[in-house]
C-alpha cells in the first residue's frame, strides 16, 4: 500500500501552529514522522492534514537552569545524546537514548513524538518517569504542566487534547550523589522495540546508604510501571557501598542479597500485568544488571 | 586446467560499478523512466483463501486508467521458474489469479499517468469474495477434509489432480536402511522445525515494459535470468522470441528471490500490451514481503552409526511447506536428501519427501535451496552423536565427510560427480586453531562442572557444509544448467565480454572480467563487461546454485580461450611463424597483451597491433562465442567455528568470535570473497537467532511486511572486527576456470548449525527449532533448572 494524499502545513511560528491546530479538526502534528508515517502507510491512520512542528524554535531547545533541565518537545534523540550535561549527569536518559532504534531514526525521532505516541514500549517514558518529569501542553487558550505519570493514561493514550502541542519536558537534574541506569531487552541489539525496559534512579547519603530509589519498567504493561516494593527494599540499604574492590568481570557475579531481592521484587511487579513468565525473568535479569553496575561502577560487558 | 602463474586473478581491484553504486548513480529498474510511461499498481487480495465472485472495474475505468483482470490476460498456466525440463514441469500460476490463494494475491492491476492515480483507481475496484478457510499449516493442509487450494495443475502438458494439497512427493532409497539400522551400535535422531523466512533483499521486485510497434516487448526487469524471462513472456503472450528483448539491469540483491520470473513482470507486460504504453510496476516492501520466502517445514532425521563413529545409515523425512506455488518443489525434495548424503558418507538411506501447498507466500530458493535447513539438522545430530560416543566433534566429522575422490550427489541423485579438490582438512585445522578449540570444554564436562552456575556462559560450536558449484553433471537430467559468453577484441587491444550472466552484487562479473583478462593478457581495466540483452547474448540459464564464477566464468573462460587461439593463429600469419611457437602474456610495461615467439624475441606483436592490422586490412573482428555445460558440480566447502556468550539472565546470545573458512578453489576477488563470508555469517546468524515469519489463522502475515518485525540481523549483531577470522584453503579445482569454484550459498549453509552447537556447548541444552530466541533459551533453562 502506498501513502494516500494529505495536506501538509508548515507554520512559521508557534502561534500559527496553535491556530492551525485549533481550526483544522482532525489535523495531526508531525515532528520526525517516525510513528505517524509508519501508521499512515500501514493504513492505521489517514489524517487529512499534518502540521509540521519539527522546526518551531519554542520546541527545539535543551535548557539548564537552577538545577532543572527543560527539553523541547521537538528535540531529537540524537540531540539528547550529543548534550554534554545529559551525558554526564542524567545517565538514565542518556542510556535510554543510546538503545533507541538506530542512527537514522534517532536523527528524526523526537522526545515529544515518543511521549505523545505513548507506545507501551517507549524508551524515553520509563527513563523520564524515574526522573520525576513533567510535561507542558499548550493550545491557543493557554499552557498547563502535568506530571508524566498523569500524562500517560494507557497504551497509545494520553491526557493531550487534539488542539494541544507537547511543548516541553522538565525534571530536576539528579544530584551528584545519585546513580542511575537503564537497560533494554529487544530481540536484536540495534533497531528493535523493547520487549522490556528497566530504568533506575537512586540517591545515596554520604555513608552510601540509599535514601531514595525509583525503578520503572517499560513494555510490561500499557504504561510504564513503578516497581514500588523493589524500590522500598533498597531504601536504607548500602548496596553500593559493599561493592567489591576489583572490577567485576563478565561471567562472574556480585553476590549481593539486597540486589537479588530487589531484582526479584521488580520481576514480580512485572509479571501480573504482562502475563508473561519470560518478561518476569528478563526484568529480574536487567534490574540485577543495572543495580550491580551501579554498585561496581562498571557497566555490563565493559569489563570483559 | 593446469595451474599457471596468475597476473590478474587473486588481486583486489576497485569494482567496476563501485563508484556508480556508492554515489547513487547506478540505475536500477525503479530508476528507469521512459517517455509516455505509465505507472502500474496491483490490487492485492485482503484474504488468504477466497473465491472471487465478481469484479467491478467500472469506477476505476471511469478515472481514465487501464485496468486488467483475469479475463484480460492469457489464461495459460505456467511455472515462473523454467529450470526444470518441460515434460516434468509443474505449472500452477497465471498472470492474474482466478482464485485467491494467498494474502496479497494479485487480482487486478491498473496503469495510470501517475502512481497516485493508479493507487486511487486500484482502490476503486470492487471485488466480491467468498472467503474460504485459510490453510497455514502443512500438516493441517494434508488432512482429508482440508479445503483444496488447487483442484488441478499442469504437469508438462497433462492436467493432473491435486489431492490433499500435496504438490508432489519424492521417495529415494539407496542400499538397505533396515539392515544398516540393525547393525548399528548407536542412533541419534531429531525432529527439526524451520521458519519460512523472507529473503529481505534490498531491492523490491520491479519491472519496466515497453510495447513495440511490431507487437513485441522490451523489458527491464528485476531478475536473475534475462533469458528465462524472455522465454516465459514469449510463451505466455504468444510472441516470437525474436520480438521479446529483455535487458540486464543491475540488481539490488536477491538471495534467490528473483530466481524465477517475478510475478509483477507478466502483469507489467499485460498492462503495457493493453495500454499500448510503457509501464513501470514496482512492489512496495509490504507487497514484496507477501510474495516469497525460504522453504519452511519439518525435517526428521535418524542417523545410525557404529561405535567408532562410522555412519551406516540415515532415515530422513521432509515435509516442505511450499506456500501458494510449486516453483521447484520436486527438485527441492531431491536436494534435501542430496545435501545430507553429500555432507557425509551414508551408504544406506531411506528418504520420504512431501511438498505441501498452503495459503502463504510461495517458497523459492533462498541462499542454499534447503541446504541451511538440512545442514542445521545434520550438524546438530553429528554433535549429538559425538557426545554420545565421546568422540571429538571434529574427529567424527573428519571420519565421515565426503572429500577428495568420493562421489558426490549435491543437487540430487542425477547430479553425481567426483570430488577433485578438497580443502576440508585445512579448513578444519585452521578454524580449530583460530577459535581455540583445544581449550573448548566439552558439553558433557561442562554439565559436570560448577562453571554451569555462571550467569554468562561461553560455548564453542562447529558447523561444516558446502554448496555445489552449479548443477552440472556428466549427463542431462531434469535441470537445465549451461552458460554462454561472447568475447571480442577491439582494435586498441581492449575486449568486450558479452554475457547474459547476472551479478547479484557479489562481484560475479568482476570475476569474469579477471578470467577473460587473465586468459588474454588484457589488463583488468581494459576488459569491458558489456551491457546485456537477450537479443544479443547467448543463453545463460540463471545465476543460482553458486554457479556464477564456476559455470558462468567457465563459459567466459571457454570463449576467451577460443579467442586466444584465434589471436595466436592470426599473429602467426602476420609474424610468419607457426602458431605453436607463440605464446601470449600481459606485458606490464606496455600495459598490453603481447603475442611473442619464445625463441625469437623480436617476433612479437601487441594485441593492439594484431587487431588494428586485421581492421586496416579489412579482414575481420577477432571474436568468439561459446556455450558451456559444466560436467561437474564441485563442492564449495565452508567451515564455521562460532564462540558465543549466553546471558542466562536474559537469554541473549552474543557472538564473540567467529573463524570461518572457505574452500572456493582459486580466490578471484579476495576482498569480495571475504565479503561473501561475512554476509553469509550475518544472514546465518539472523536465521539462527532472530528471524521469524509467522501467519495467523486467517493467513495474515504477522509482520505485515514491516522490517521491524522481520528481525533480519543488522550489523550490530556481528562480532567486533577482532573477533572475525576469515580464511581460505589453498585449493585448486581442476575443472574450474583458473581453479575456481563457488562461494556464495556455501557461506551461509553451516552458520545456523554452528550457532546451535555453540549454544548447546554453552548451556547444555539442544534446540531443534529456529530461531533460538532469548525467550526459547530462558524457557529451556527454566525447564532444565539450570538458570543461575
Ligand atoms: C525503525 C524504527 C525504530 C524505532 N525504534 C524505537 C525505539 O527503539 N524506541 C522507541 O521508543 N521508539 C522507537 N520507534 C518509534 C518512534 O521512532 C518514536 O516513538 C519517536 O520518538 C516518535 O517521534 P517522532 O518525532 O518521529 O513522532 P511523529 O511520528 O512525528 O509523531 C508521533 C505522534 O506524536 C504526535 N506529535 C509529535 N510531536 C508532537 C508534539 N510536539 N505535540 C503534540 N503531538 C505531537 C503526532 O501527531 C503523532 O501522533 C521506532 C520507529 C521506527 C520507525
Amino acid at each position: 500500500m502506498t501513502v494516500p494524499a494529505f495536506n501538509y502545513l508548515k507554520p512559521d511560528s508557534l502561534a500559527e501552529a496553535l491556530d492551525m491546530l485549533a481550526t483544522e479538526p482532525g489535523a495531526y502534528p508531525i515532528a520526525g514522522g517516525t510513528n505517524l508515517m509508519v501508521d499512515v502507510r500501514a493504513g492505521k491512520l489517514s489524517p487529512e492534514t499534518m502540521i509540521d512542528v519539527g522546526d518551531l524554535d519554542e520546541l527545539r531547545g535543551i535548557v539548564v537552569k537552577d538545577s532543572q533541565m527543560t527539553i523541547g518537545g521537538a528535540v531529537t534523540i540524537a540531540e539528547l545524546l550529543r548534550h554534554e550535561i545529559i551525558r554526564q549527569r542524567v545517565p538514565v536518559l542518556f542510556a535510554a537514548g543510546k538503545t533507541f532504534a538506530n542512527t537514522l531514526i534517532r536523527n528524526r525521532a523526537t522526545v515529544g513524538g515518543n511521549l505523545v505516541n505513548a507506545a507501551p514500549c517507549s524508551d524515553t517514558a520509563p527513563a523520564l518517569l524515574v526522573l520525576d518529569a513533567e510535561v507542558s501542553l499548550s493550545s491557543s487558550s493557554g499552557t498547563r504542566w502535568i506530571p508524566l505519570t498523569e500524562f500517560l493514561v494507557g497504551a497509545f493514550q494520553t491526557q493531550r487534547r487534539a488542539d494541544e502541542l507537547l511543548m516541553e519536558v522538565r525534571f530536576p537534574i539528579p544530584p551528584a550523589s545519585s546513580r542511575g541506569g537503564f537497560e533494554k531487552m529487544g530481540l536484536r541489539k540495534i533497531s528493535c522495540m523493547a520487549k522490556v525496559d528497566v530504568a533506575v534512579m537512586a540517591d545515596f547519603d554520604e555513608r552510601g546508604a540509599c535514601k531514595d530509589a525509583r525503578i520503572a519498567l517499560g513494555a510490561v504493561a500499557p504504561i510504564p510501571l513503578r516497581a514500588e516494593k523493589a524500590e522500598a527494599s533498597l531504601v536504607g540499604t548500602a548496596f553500593i557501598a559493599r561493592a567489591p574492590e576489583k572490577p567485576v568481570r563478565c561471567g562472574e557475579q556480585v553476590q549481593d542479597k539486597t540486589i537479588e531481592e530487589a531484582a526479584r521484587l521488580a520481576g514480580e511487579a512485572a509479571s501480573p500485568r504482562s502475563g508473561s513468565e519470560y518478561k518476569r525473568q528478563v526484568v529480574y535479569g536487567l534490574t540485577r544488571r543495572i543495580l550491580t553496575a551501579m554498585a561496581t561502577g562498571i557497566r555490563d560487558g565493559e569489563a570483559s | 586446467m593446469t595451474e599457471r602463474e596468475l597476473q590478474i586473478i587473486g588481486r583486489d581491484f576497485p569494482r567496476k560499478d563501485a563508484v556508480a553504486r556508492v554515489t547513487g548513480k547506478e540505475r536500477y529498474t525503479v530508476d528507469i523512466s521512459l517517455p509516455r510511461m505509465l505507472h502500474g499498481r496491483i490490487l492485492s487480495s485482503p484474504y488468504a483463501h477466497a473465491n472471487i465472485l465478481s469484479i467491478d472495474t467500472s469506477m476505476a475505468e471511469a478515472m481514465g486508467v487501464t485496468v486488467i483482470t483475469f479475463a484480460d490476460v492469457p489464461q495459460k498456466r505456467y511455472n515462473e521458474r523454467i529450470i526444470t525440463i518441460p515434460p516434468v514441469l509443474h505449472k500452477d500460476h497465471t498472470v492474474l489469479a482466478d482464485k485467491v490463494r494467498r494474502m496479497g494475491e494479485a487480482i487486478a492491476a491498473v496503469a495510470a499517468e501517475t502512481e497516485e492515480l493508479a493507487e486511487r483507481a486500484v482502490r476503486a475496484i470492487k471485488v466480491e469474495y467468498e472467503v474460504l478457510p485459510a490453510l497455514v499449516d502443512a500438516q493441517e493442509a494434508m488432512k482429508p477434509d482440508a479445503p483444496a487450494i488447487y483442484d488441478t495443475v499442469m504437469f508438462g502438458e497433462t492436467e493432473i489432480a491435486i489431492k490433499n494439497n500435496i504438490a508432489c512427493t519424492r521417495d529415494i532409497d539407496e542400499g538397505d536402511y533396515e539392515t544398516a539400522l540393525a547393525q548399528a551400535d548407536v542412533t541419534v535422531e531429531g525432529s527439526f522445525k524451520l521458519e519460512k523466512i523472507y529473503h529481505a533483499q534490498m531491492e523490491t521486485k520491479s519491472c519496466v515494459c515497453r510495447p513495440e510497434p511490431d507487437g513485441g516487448l522490451t523489458v527491464w526487469p528485476t531478475t536473475q535470468s534475462i533469458h528465462n524471462v524472455r522465454i516465459l513472456l514469449g510463451e505466455i503472450f504468444d510472441i516470437p522470441l525474436s520480438k521479446v528483448n529483455v535487458h540486464r539491469v543491475p540488481i539490488g540483491g536477491t538471495f534467490g528471490s528473483s530466481i524465477q520470473m517475478n510475478a509483477p513482470i507478466p502483469i507489467c507486460a499485460a498492462l503495457a500490451l493493453k495500454s499500448g504504453r510503457p509501464v513501470k510496476l514496482t512492489l512496495t516492501r509490504e507487497e514484496d514481503a507477501h510474495d516469497h520466502t525460504r522453504y519452511g517445514g519439518t525435517i526428521d532425521i535418524k542417523l545410525a552409526a557404529k561405535s567408532d563413529g562410522t555412519l551406516l545409515g540415515a532415515d530422513m523425512k521432509v515435509v516442505a511447506d511450499i506456500g501458494v506455488h510449486n516453483i521447484q518443489a520436486y527438485s527441492f525434495l531431491g536436494v534435501s536428501i542430496g545435501w545430507l548424503v553429500s555432507l557425509y558418507k551414508i551408504p544406506n538411506i531411506r528418504y520420504r519427501g512431501t511438498a505441501v501447498y498452503t495459503n502463504k507466500a510461495l517458497s523459492c530458493a533462498m541462499q542454499g535451496f534447503g541446504n541451511p535447513q538440512v545442514t542445521f539438522a545434520a550438524e546438530s545430530l553429528m554433535d549429538e552423536l559425538a557426545d554420545k560416543l565421546n568422540i571429538d566433534p571434529i574427529d567424527l566429522r573428519m571420519k565421515n565427510y565426503i572429500g577428495l575422490g568420493d562421489t558426490f550427489w549435491g543437487q540430487g541423485p542425477q547430479v553425481k560427480s567426483v570430488v577433485l579438490s578438497d580443502g576440508v582438512p585445512e579448513l578444519m585445522r585452521k578454524g580449530a586453531e583460530l577459535i581455540g578449540w583445544s581449550k573448548r570444554i566439552t558439553t558433557e564436562a561442562r554439565r559436570l562442572t560448577k562453571s554451569n552456575s555462571d550467569r554468562v556462559r561461553r560455548g564453542i560450536g562447529v558447523g561444516r557444509g558446502f554448496h555445489t558449484s552449479s548443477a552440472g553433471a556428466p549427463q542431462p537430467g531434469d535441470v537445465i544448467d549451461f552458460s554462454g559468453a561472447m568475447v571480442k577484441l577491439n582494435i586498441d587491444g581492449s575486449v568486450d565480454v558479452i554475457t547474459a550472466l547476472m551479478d547479484h552484487g557479489g562481484g560475479t562479473l568482476e570475476a569474469l572480467a579477471k578470467i577473460v583478462g587473465e586468459e588474454l593478457g588484457v589488463p583488468f581495466d581494459l576488459v569491458n563487461m558489456a551491457p546485456a540483452e537477450t537479443c544479443s547474448t547467448v543463453y545463460d540459464c540463471v545465476t543460482h546454485a553458486t554457479r556464477g564464477v564456476y559455470a558462468g566464468g567457465g563459459a567466459a573462460y571457454k570463449a576467451a580461450h577460443s579467442l586466444r587461439k584465434e589471436i595466436i593463429e592470426t599473429a602467426a600469419k602476420f609474424l610468419n611463424v607457426y602458431p605453436d611457437a607463440l605464446d601470449l602474456k600481459l606485458d606490464d610495461e606496455k600495459g598490453q597483451g603481447v603475442v611473442y615467439c619464445r625463441s625469437i624475441p623480436e617476433k612479437q606483436m601487441t594485441l593492439k597491433e594484431i587487431a588494428t592490422r586485421c581492421w586496416s586490412e579489412s579482414w575481420k573482428t577477432i571474436a568468439a562465442v561459446e556455450s558451456y555445460r559444466p560436467t561437474n558440480c564441485p563442492p564449495a566447502y565452508v567451515t564455521v567455528f562460532v564462540e558465543v556468550e549466553v546471558d542466562t539472565w536474559t537469554g541473549v546470545v552474543t557472538t564473540k568470535n567467529v573463524a570461518m573458512g572457505s574452500d572456493c578453489g582459486t580466490v578471484m576477488n579476495p576482498a569480495m570473497a571475504i565479503g561473501q563470508l561475512e554476509g553469509g555469517l550475518s544472514k546465518g546468524a539472523g536465521y539462527a537467532l532472530f528471524e521469524t515469519n509467522g501467519w495467523d489463522a486467517e493467513g495474515q502475515l504477522l509482520s505485515r511486511g514491516s522490517w521491524m518485525d522481520m528481525k533480519v540481523a543488522g550489523i550490530g549483531e556481528m562480532p567486533s572486527n577482532d573477533g572475525l577470522h576469515m580464511h581460505f584453503a589453498d585449493s585448486y579445482e581442476p575443472t574450474g576456470p583458473f581453479g575456481a569454484k563457488g562461494i556464495g550459498e556455501a557461506a551461509m549453509n553451516p552458520v545456523a548449525a554452528a550457532y546451535a552447537n555453540a549454544i548447546t556447548n554453552a548451556i547444555g541444552i539442544r534446540f531443534y527449532e529456529l530461531p533460538i530466541t532469548p525467550e526459547r533459551i530462558l524457557k529451556a533453562l527454566e525447564k532444565g533448572g539450570e538458570r543461575s
